[in-house]
């Protein structure tokens, strides 16, 4: 008993040295960071800079139309992203997950691919395949599909097609993790015992796909939310994205650091908040149970 | 209740690997019939078939007289206990007895009641809430065979059902299956490639090896008569000992033996079937059959006797296995312990015996060994 104790409690001692590294650099480099965001976020701002003064007058202002504007607009973005990349992402993921090993690698290989290429690089040439005279609209006009060209760039539609090519790849991957994982025997079970291949798929293949469907939207749904190149570069100056509206408060003059830092860290509530909802709903295990002693006293009267 | 019947059915995969091969086969309603058979020989994927996880190459497939070969699995009125239990790990035992009748959309209150009388049945009613990882192996088969019979199929397919248990287990599972299977009246279908469940379970069962049906039978029909040398073998321990016929008499023939040294020894056999003078042919003599001593034995006339030395002797507790070189022939023998002293043989290694058996075990096979 003492023995396994101490064996224990050296365990225990050796995981915390192996994660101190880890720990180490979410403190200074996340943690305390952050703490300073909010620090900012009470104090005055003046016309380049801060004064050490404290007020709420950045949480006043956040409730201004426009703040809130801008972040409903991130939201629908952010939403729409998701549900695109989720719609198309699962049977993607679905369909090299079912894939011989062969396939399969050179199908992730594929999926990967598109990494390699600098991230700011990609959104450039879309924004000269979406351009008023770009590769898009000359093909549809020499096809003469079209004779205007269309006014796709520097609207929210090119946000959400620049988003979804960015951000697939991040709901493919964990959704393929998902999918793999599960049993396809399961599927044989469920049609043995009446489930037509609709229905297989929404009680067995679904269900148990949770794990990376959750993890896809979360890899997906908060980075476009807190984005701010892509809105940036193909985006509309009608919409402005949150994170836009971040960057020209710290950059442009007059600036105000304060707001910029309270606008960041509502967000940051915000996402942490949707964390914890989802995080809840994944655990809400079938909670209903069959009460037996209920069954037979319903027999006996 | 209705018969099933399995007509010319064939099964390619690829193009050319014939899984199954021109298999006929008629299973009587209410029969607990098994396919047995080494891995590969076909039996799983005629047991696929029945059950429509595979469409045969040609051929049909008959419940009564409907023809069910290209029904789909959600449509035939047949239930599979899979290998792995495949029970659906994100629901309860509950949810997992019920999945069939919630499909077909019964009211709550009856799935409620016939989910629990089905667990009566397998014993798991207190283990209703589990979840299948809370289980154990012994439980997860008693609850996929729960949610199998719960839809009431005609037919239940069980593949391999308890090759992940361990032995104790199996057997005890074993009586289990046989105690549903009289309750519940059905069909089943039973695939296994160990042959001491499937004599001990069946009522029938058909010998498979290379996507044949070598023999169809009951256990002690296939145990006693096998009619392949593959048989003989593949169930149970036997000898197999090369002959030709020398003689015919009314009531037995005369096999001359080859003992493998250029000797020759005669032995009788009561005729399962008519050879001809001459005919080469194999026989096969199950090792608990033969008697042995060390002193000559007082023979009747329809007992064979053979001289040997003895080789090696392995005690096993309830029986003593003695290995008895005849030229250069190796005989097996089953010496049962029905008392504790007197019993004792006191034979000994490199000892001479007799061996004697009766010639209606002399079992004759009408094939000749491949050397």
């Amino acid at each position: 008993m003492d023995n396994t104790k101490i064996v224990l409690q050296q365990k225990n001692k050796l995981s915390w040295i192996l994660a101190f590294p880890a720990l180490f650099w979410l403190l200074f480099f996340f943690f305390i960071p952050y703490l300073i965001v909010l620090i900012y976020s009470f104090l005055t701002p003046t016309i380049y800079d801060i004064k050490f003064e404290f007020t709420l007058q950045a949480y006043r202002e956040i409730f201004e139309w426009r703040y809130i504007k801008s972040f409903l607009i991130s939201l629908r973005l952010a939403t729409i992203t998701t549900v695109l990349c989720l719609l198309l992402g699962y049977p993607v993921a679905y369909f090299i997950a079912r894939s011989s090993d062969k396939l399969k690698n050179a199908l992730l290989f594929l999926i990967i691919i598109p990494f390699w290429t600098n991230f700011i690089i990609r959104i450039f040439s879309w924004r000269i395949f979406l351009a008023p005279e770009g590769t898009l609209n000359n093909i549809l006009i020499s096809l003469g599909i079209i004779s205007e060209p269309l006014m796709i760039l520097r609207t929210d539609l090119a946000v959400i097609l620049v988003m979804v090519y960015v951000y697939l790849p991040y709901m493919i991957l964990p959704l393929y993790a998902g999918i793999e994982k599960i049993d396809f025997t399961l599927i044989n079970a469920a049609m043995d015992l009446g489930a037509n291949r609709w229905k297989s798929f929404l009680k067995v293949t679904l269900p148990l796909s949770k794990e990376g469907i959750y993890a896809g939207i979360i890899l997906v749904f908060i980075p476009s939310l807190g984005m701010y190149v892509v809105p940036h570069l193909v985006g509309s100056q009608e919409s402005l994205y949150i994170g836009q509206i971040i960057a020209y408060k710290i950059k442009d003059i007059p600036r105000n650091w304060p707001l910029a830092s309270a606008l960041s860290f509502v967000m940051l509530l915000f996402v942490t908040i949707l964390m914890v909802i989802i995080y809840k709903f994944h655990n809400r295990a079938s909670k209903i149970k069959v009460d037996l002693n209920e069954n037979i006293q319903k027999k006996e009267f | 209740m209705e018969d099933i019947k399995i007509k010319n059915v064939t099964k390619v995969f690829d193009g050319y690997f014939k899984a199954v091969n021109n298999v006929s086969l008629e299973i009587k309603a209410g029969e607990l019939f098994s396919f047995l058979g080494p891995s590969g020989c076909g039996k799983t994927t005629l047991l696929r078939m029945i059950a429509g996880f595979e469409v045969p190459t040609t051929g049909q497939i008959l419940i009564g007289n409907e023809d069910i070969t290209f029904l789909p699995p959600y449509h035939r009125p047949v239930n599979t206990v899979f290998q792995n239990y495949s029970l659906f790990p994100h629901m309860t035992v509950f949810d997992n007895v019920a999945f069939g009748l919630k499909i077909k959309k019964i009211p709550k209150d009856e799935i409620k009641d016939r989910v629990i009388e089905m667990l009566k049945i397998v014993k798991m009613e207190s283990e209703v809430n589990k979840f299948p990882n809370q289980l154990s192996g012994g439980q997860k088969q008693r609850i996929a065979i729960a949610r199998a019979l719960i839809n009431k199929p005609k037919v239940l397919l069980l593949d391999e059902p308890l090759a992940a248990l361990d032995l104790k287990l199996r057997q005890h599972m074993l009586i289990e299956l046989q105690n549903i299977h009289d309750v519940v009246g059905i069909t089943f279908i039973y695939v296994t490639h160990d042959q001491s469940e499937a004599i001990s379970i069946s009522d029938r069962l058909a010998v498979m090896n290379e996507g044949k049906i070598l023999q169809v039978g009951s256990p002690d029909e296939i145990y006693e008569k096998p009619k392949t040398i593959f048989a003989a073998n593949f169930i149970g321990d036997t000898n197999l000992i090369d002959a030709e016929v020398i003689a015919k008499y009314d009531d037995y023939i005369e096999l001359k033996c080859d003992s493998g040294d250029g000797n020759h020894f005669v032995i009788d056999s009561a005729v399962p079937f008519n050879p001809e003078i001459g005919q080469k042919l194999t026989i096969s003599l199950r090792p608990e059959k033969i008697a042995i001593s060390r002193t000559p034995p007082e023979m009747q006339d329809d007992f064979n006797l053979v001289e040997g030395i003895v080789e090696d002797i392995l005690y096993y507790g309830s029986h003593t296995h003695y290995i008895v070189r005849v030229g250069n022939l190796r005989i097996r023998v089953f010496d049962q312990h029905k008392r504790v002293y007197v019993d004792k043989t006191g034979i000994d290694w490199e000892e001479k015996v007799f061996l004697y058996w009766h010639d209606e075990d002399t079992h004759l096979i009408n094939e000749v060994r491949e050397s």
